[in-house]
């Protein structure tokens, strides 16, 4: 094939291959390895180092398009915390995150959670906290007045847990599950940075993997102490949570085949372009 | 207030769930192949859904801080007018007469966003940041020992922030020693932009894969499997593209 026909070739036979290659891993799971990288270990060292008791806030700032990456996230962590016997406060700066963590918390802790005894003294959920950034801040200067009323319409006064937390300092972690703004950067600037630093309110973020890259200079100055980095770093959080506790079930693992697999050909396709690109050049044809 | 199960739909639905899914994820995904009425009818679909649902959980979130959950306005609390009053104010963007009103607020919110972001971004994006850079490891015990070598990783870093930052350096130009800086710097931008676009790629292609899940797993009462109206949703899309050649003449 010329290099001028490559540079015409239809994008769409390649769509058409990337659905087939992509689909047969799902279908037959071809059970890569799954090695974990060291800032997901950051978020489980982070989580398990806690003493139990310790209050733990979970962020669902994402929206349903984000799901298959956030959500897994998200759960493998509420369920450490939950086997830990750490208490989380949920919630969500987000509209979309509302529902969504709603429906997470169902599948840890049990449908009705709300209804439970713990709930209230060892789990709370808020749900959608308005105001972005200044909902943020405010939570973090006083949880009290960030909303009134839980997801459930339960005045956060008669919430014992809501008690016990004067500020942020008081937090034992903050995870955030994020894929915009507000996000990780937001809890840096309007909770962390006014409460102490990375010491006093500890961040630990899942986030899209689109996102990742830019979050790395924080990783690196200590201020997020760890990453799952898309549904990669939610496939090797579950496998480290399974390790441990094995009725957790390891559920991306053909979700991560598919991506090692949809990577190889992406590749081979940047490489082949290149290539073309490289071919023309030194023939004297347009270099664009 | 808004149901706190809003947004789930219940069990007896699954069914009618799994169908709509089905749908509604080839006829957006059928634009790859090529624009038709029925991926720009579930893009709008999409859209005007996601802004219902924002408006009615902000107005729900804002009113539970001052009516119903905390009964601060019942209380006698009216200082919980003013926000509510200002947000009001911004209705008067669709009026001619008094469009001079919406200024107020949109002026109040940005005042106190750049008030806040200043403080914030001055210690968390740039005074950290700086701190982070004079702390890389240089010497002492185990920087050049291992692979990767702590020292290595320093020295890159440090190399690539200076030549960076001087590709942004306009007031001479780009010649010599600053030219030679300049071009190292960008090679340092380009890989962070093709980390960038690693990321996306990656990120993409799982929610691409997270919707295959959704075809392959899905399922009802054992007799029903998402991906069997797959080939109906393909036949759909076909046929109204055709229909829209044919009605374009």
């Amino acid at each position: 094939m010329s290099t001028s026909k490559a540079a015409g070739f239809d994008r769409r036979y390649i769509y058409i291959l990337l659905f087939i290659l992509v689909s047969i891993p799902l279908l037959y799971p071809l059970g890569l390895p799954i090695p974990i990288s060291t800032h997901t270990e950051g978020v489980w060292d982070a989580t398990t180092a806690l003493p139990a008791g310790s209050i733990v806030v979970s962020s669902f700032d994402f929206g349903p398009s984000t799901i298959p990456e956030n959500r897994p996230q998200a759960k493998a962590h509420l369920f450490l915390c939950r086997e830990l016997g750490l208490k989380v406060i949920a919630l969500a700066f987000w509209p979309g995150g509302g529902p969504i963590g709603d429906s997470v918390l169902s599948e840890v802790y049990g449908e009705g959670y709300q209804n439970e005894d713990f709930y209230g003294t060892e789990l709370i959920y808020l749900g959608y906290v308005p105001g972005n950034e200044v909902g943020m801040q405010t939570f973090g200067d006083s949880p009290m007045d960030a909303k009134g009323t839980d997801h459930f319409g339960t005045s956060v006064g008669d919430l014992p847990l809501m008690q016990e937390l004067e500020d942020a300092s008081d937090l034992g972690l903050w995870a955030e599950w994020t894929s915009g703004t507000p996000g990780e950067q937001q809890v840096i600037q309007f909770v962390q940075g006014r409460h102490g630093g990375p010491s006093a309110v500890p961040l630990v973020v899942g986030s899209t993997a689109v996102s990742v890259p830019g979050m790395m200079p924080f990783y690196a100055a200590g201020q997020i102490v760890g990453i799952l980095n898309g549904l990669a770093g939610a496939g090797e959080f579950e496998w480290l949570v399974n390790r441990d506790y094995p009725e957790y079930p390891q559920e991306q693992g053909p979700g991560l085949d598919a991506q090692s697999v949809a990577h190889v050909l992406i590749i081979l396709f940047v490489v082949i372009g290149n290539v073309g690109w490289a071919v023309s050049k030194s023939r004297g044809g347009k270099s664009s | 207030m808004i149901p706190p199960n809003v947004g789930q739909l219940p069990p007896e639905l699954d069914l009618f769930a799994a169908i709509f899914g089905v749908f509604v994820t080839v006829f957006i995904y059928s634009f790859l192949w090529k624009e038709n009425p029925l991926s720009r009818a579930v893009e709008h679909l999409f859209v005007g859904l996601a802004a219902v649902f924002t408006l009615g959980f902000m107005y729900d979130a804002a009113l539970s801080q001052a009516v119903w959950g905390t009964n601060r306005l019942a209380e006698g609390n009216f200082i919980w007018l003013i926000p509510i009053l200002l947000s009001l104010m911004y209705f008067f963007f669709f009026t001619k007469k008094y469009f001079f009103l919406y200024r107020y607020p949109v002026s109040i919110v940005a005042g106190i966003m750049a008030g806040m972001m200043i403080c914030g971004m001055i210690q968390s994006n740039f005074l950290a940041q700086i701190q982070s850079t004079v702390e890389l490891p240089l010497v002492g015990n185990g920087v050049w020992e291992g692979w990767p070598m702590p020292g290595l990783d320093s020295i890159i870093i440090i190399i690539g922030i200076i030549t960076a930052l001087s590709f942004f350096f306009f007031t001479w130009e780009h010649k010599g020693a600053l030219g030679v800086s300049t071009k190292i710097g960008r090679y340092f931008l380009m890989a962070t932009f093709g980390a960038a676009y690693g990321g996306t790629v990656m990120a993409r292609m799982s929610l691409f894969i997270g919707r295959l899940r959704f075809f392959f797993e899905t399922s009802y009462e054992d007799w029903f499997w998402a991906w069997y109206l797959v080939p109906v949703a393909v036949i759909f899309v076909i046929i109204v593209a055709l229909w829209e050649r044919r009605a374009k003449g």
